[in-house]
């Protein structure tokens, strides 16, 4: 039964959208965001709803759930954890800390213009559909294929 | 087999089981998916916070003597037994664990879930970021021990899930033998009571309440149709008697309007055979009177007028029969006085081998009527009884006794006198018990009797307002009892005669 599940995902990622045979996700901000560098543990922190501040100004995480192949990224890489305990950590964060959770976006559109509008927002994205985007600027590396 | 099917406690058990076969299976799927993603999702979590620390340790090292270093981070990662595949590539150039298991090889794609691929290690990649690059580091995970986590787990479930069907089915079979238990022996008793034992109890006991009630509105049911057939039978058993008792009045009253009938017959006959004597007799007397004494013709005068006063005293005797004699007037006398004067005239000419014996209370017993009809009663029924044991010899028996309320169907409550004759002759059948009263009814040789002893013996009794019964069996004797009124109850006439053998 695994093993069907399995080859079943497999297959779906394999007839799902096309990408080049290497790709990589990056961390992004806007072009004149304050923020230079950051290390994979504050970008856990971010994530996970924490306060980041830089420059005395409040980061916004922008979550990107454009692809799904993203949303696993993101679990596996960005915050080093699976889905449930990344639910179970911002509901404690959220509930008991007073922690903000991070915004969700579908696409990657939506994300792009969150991030135009915002020098503060943080978020991440596929390497190719950064481009030659001058609006937005490449932070670090989180996966590279 | 139709009949096991249909009953209540393979029912019970068979929903049992079809509930089971129903919920079990899915129930069992669902707890194993539970405890497998529990498994899993500890597993990936467990394994990306590590791996991450490691991705961490190793974008903390120095640049200086980085590959060194690099190294024995991965080594420390294989030593810590989750990690079976450990590498860092930079660019071209790769660095793998020195103990790492060598034949683990590692496929292109990361695995995001667990046991993607089916090549039973996780693997992921994390990238390094340094100073003028990055590199990826690149950990293989075993997923065989949360594997065989997750198999035990499963065996466990299943166990419980065993345990769970075995007592859910010894619950069923318990469940079923208390609900059917009263219900089985309710059954029984019901049998029971269909098969006539309509006193056999339909308490069967049982602890539960609905049984209990069903169990009392049955028991009264049953009581009450207990109580119904009793009084039906009853009811029944006195329509029979009633029946019987109508019957017999019926057979009674025909045999009385018979014997009516025939009494007016011989009463009418009677009476213009006496008209018919009267002349006969004076002439004959005159005619004696005229004829030579010592005559032939004289002696045939005499012979004429003997026969004559046979004749008329026959006809007394049938006028006698059918109440057209005249009566004297009744009077009060005690009963004992024309027996011992019937039983006086008897003694002279029954044999000595027949004991005649009298059994008398000392009081008069007095009745109302003409006592010398009473003499003509003892003297035929005792002349019967005589001639019953007539050569055999034996023993007559007169009785006279008070009798309050007598035990005679045809006889109303009050005081009688009982004159009782019995005998130890050859007694009588049926046949000739059911005519001894009708007139000229007769068992013996022709001209050895007339017939009609018994039947003016019971229009003797009629007349006083008694009853005449017998009792008699072939070989055991004959008892005529003659009920009368007592004198102050003899104003109302009583009826007829009973025969009983």
């Amino acid at each position: 039964m695994r093993r069907i599940l399995a080859i079943v995902l497999i297959l779906c990622l394999a007839t799902g959208p096309a990408r080049p045979a290497s790709q990589s996700v990056v961390l992004v901000v806007r072009a004149d965001s304050p923020v230079t560098e950051m290390d994979s543990v504050t970008v856990r922190k971010l994530f996970l709803g924490l306060p980041v501040l830089v420059n005395g100004k409040l980061l916004h995480p922008l979550r990107n759930r454009s692809d799904p192949l993203l949303d696993e990224i993101f679990f596996q890489q960005l915050v080093a954890m699976s889905q449930p305990s990344y639910d179970r950590q911002i509901l404690i964060g959220v509930n008991r800390q007073g922690w903000l959770r991070p915004a969700e976006y579908n696409s990657e559109a939506s994300v792009l213009a969150a991030l135009a509008a915002d020098p503060s927002a943080v978020s991440f994205m596929w390497q190719r559909d950064v481009g030659h985007n001058s609006g937005i600027r490449v932070v670090r590396v989180l996966w590279s294929e | 087999m139709e009949r096991i099917v249909n009953s209540l406690r393979v029912r019970l058990i068979g929903v049992v089981l079809v509930i089971l076969a129903a919920l079990v299976p899915p129930l069992y799927l669902g707890v194993s998916a539970i405890v497998r993603e529990g498994y899993a999702e500890r597993f990936v979590n467990s394994l990306r916070a590590y791996s991450r620390l490691i991705a961490d340790e190793l974008e903390a090292l120095d640049e200086s003597d980085f590959d060194r270093h690099a190294v024995g981070v991965l080594d420390s990662a294989v030593l810590s037994g989750q990690v079976v595949f450990a590498e860092i590539r930079d660019g071209s150039r790769t660095l793998h664990s020195s103990i790492a298991t060598p034949s683990v090889n590692a496929p292109p794609r990361d695995d995001f879930h667990f046991g993607d691929q089916g090549d039973k290690t996780y693997f992921i990649t994390h990238t390094v970021n340094r100073a003028d690059h990055s590199v990826a580091l690149r950990l293989g995970f075993d997923e065989v021990p949360t594997r065989e986590q997750i198999a035990a787990a499963e065996r466990r479930v299943l166990l419980a899930m065993a345990a769970f069907v075995a007592t859910s089915i010894a619950v069923a079979v318990w469940l079923s033998w208390v609900i059917a238990r009263p219900m089985v022996r309710l059954q029984e008793a019901a049998q029971r009571v269909a098969s006539g034992d309509t006193h056999a109890q339909l308490d069967v006991g049982s602890s539960i309440r609905e049984v209990q009630e069903f169990n009392y509105h049955l028991e009264h049911m049953r009581r009450e149709l207990v109580g119904a057939n009793e009084h039906l039978s009853r009811e029944i058993r006195e329509r029979e008697v009633s029946e019987q008792k109508r019957l017999d009045l019926e057979r009674r009253l025909l045999h009385r309007e018979r014997i009516a009938t025939i009494g007016t017959l011989a009463g009418g006959v009677a009476h213009e055979f006496n008209n018919i004597m009267t002349p006969i007799l004076l002439y004959s007397q005159l005619a004696l009177e005229e004829a030579p004494a010592d005559s032939a013709l004289a002696r045939d005068l005499v012979r004429v007028i003997a026969a004559a006063h046979r004749a008329r005293s026959l006809v007394t005797r049938i006028l006698t029969f059918s109440r057209v004699m005249d009566s004297q007037q009744p009077s009060v006398f005690p009963l004992r006085v024309p027996v011992e004067e019937a039983l006086a005239l008897l003694r002279e000419i029954v044999p000595t081998n027949i004991e005649i014996v009298l059994a008398a209370p000392e009081e008069p017993l007095s009745v109302l009527g003409d006592a010398s009809l009473v003499h003509q009663v003892v003297i035929n029924l005792c002349t019967n009884a005589y001639e019953a044991m007539r050569g055999s010899g034996g023993r007559l028996a007169v009785t006279l006794a008070a009798v309050e309320n007598p035990d005679e169907p045809h006889l109303r409550a009050g005081l009688y006198h009982v004159l009782q004759v019995s005998d130890t002759g050859h007694g009588m059948d049926q046949t000739v018990l059911a005519h001894i009263f009708e007139p000229f009814f007769t068992t013996r040789e022709v001209g050895e009797g007339t017939g009609l002893g018994l039947s003016v013996v019971h229009g003797i009794v009629s007349s006083l307002g008694g009853v005449i019964t017998v009792r008699s069996a072939v070989g055991s004797g004959t008892t005529f009892s003659v009920y009368l009124p007592a004198a102050a109850a003899a104003a109302t006439p009583a009826t007829a005669a009973s025969v009983e053998a």
